[in-house]
C-alpha cells in the first residue's frame, strides 16, 4: 500500500523533515561549548593553584566555578543523549559502559598493586585520562561496527 | 531478526537519506537496520511500518521464520 502523498513524510520538504538532525546538531554544539568551557576553567584553576597565582579564596571560587561548569556539561550531555538518534545513543552508552568498566577494573587493580608495593601510587588524573581514552576508543569502535 | 526494509525502500525508489529523514533518524541507523547489524526499538519499528503503510510483521521477521 502506497502512503498518502499529501501526508507522505518522504515527500515533505527537507527543511520540514530534518528537525531531529538540526536538534542533534544544536545539542552537540551546546555540549561541545560547555565541555570546552569546563576543560578551560578546570585547566586554568589547576594551573593557578599549582603556581600559587591565586589565594585560598580565589582557589575556592575557581574550584566551585569549575564544578558548576562540570554539572552544566553533564546536563548538556544528558540532553544530548536523551534526544539523540537511537543508534547514536546505543553507541554512546556502550562506550560509557566500556569506559566505566575499564576504569573500575584498572582503578581497583592498581590499588591492590600499590598496596602490595608492586607499583607506585598514582594520581587520580591518570584514571580519568584512561576513562576518557577508553570512551573515545569505544565510540570509534561503535561507529565502525554500525557503519 | 530479518527485515524487508531494503526491499520496501527500493520498491518506492527512496534513498537511505530520504527514509532516514522520514523516520527522523540518522542514515547510519537506516543502513545498520538494513544490513541486520542493529535491531530498532519498538517505537522506531512502528514508525517504519507506518512510513511504509504496512505492519511491523510485514517488515520484520524473527530469525528462522518462513
Amino acid at each position: 500500500m502506497q502512503p498518502d502523498p499529501s501526508t507522505d513524510p518522504i515527500r515533505r520538504p527537507f527543511w520540514r523533515s530534518c528537525h531531529t538532525t538540526e536538534r542533534d546538531r544544536r545539542n552537540q554544539r551546546r555540549l561541545v561549548a560547555w565541555s570546552l568551557s569546563w576543560v578551560a576553567t578546570w585547566t586554568a584553576a589547576g594551573l593557578a593553584l599549582d603556581n600559587g597565582w591565586i589565594g585560598t579564596a580565589g582557589g575556592g571560587v575557581a574550584i566551585v566555578l569549575s564544578a558548576l561548569l562540570g554539572v552544566a556539561t553533564l546536563l548538556a550531555y544528558r540532553r544530548f543523549l536523551r534526544d539523540a538518534d537511537e543508534l547514536r545513543r546505543k553507541i554512546e552508552l556502550d562506550a560509557l559502559a566500556l569506559a566505566f568498566g575499564v576504569g573500575l577494573v584498572a582503578g581497583f587493580t592498581h590499588w591492590l598493586l600499590a598496596e602490595a608495593g608492586i607499583v607506585a601510587e598514582a594520581e587520580i588524573l591518570f584514571l580519568l585520562v584512561l576513562m576518557v581514552a577508553t570512551h573515545t576508543l569505544g565510540l570509534l569502535v561503535g561507529h565502525r561496527r554500525y557503519a | 531478526m530479518n527485515n524487508r526494509l531494503k526491499v520496501l525502500r527500493a520498491e518506492r525508489d527512496w534513498t537511505q537519506a530520504e527514509l532516514a529523514r522520514a523516520l527522523e533518524v540518522s542514515r547510519q541507523t537506516v543502513n545498520a537496520i538494513e544490513t541486520g547489524k542493529y535491531d530498532p526499538s519498538l517505537p522506531l519499528a512502528f514508525r517504519i511500518a507506518r512510513v511504509f503503510g504496512t505492519t511491523i510483521e510485514d517488515v520484520f521477521r524473527p530469525d528462522g521464520a518462513e
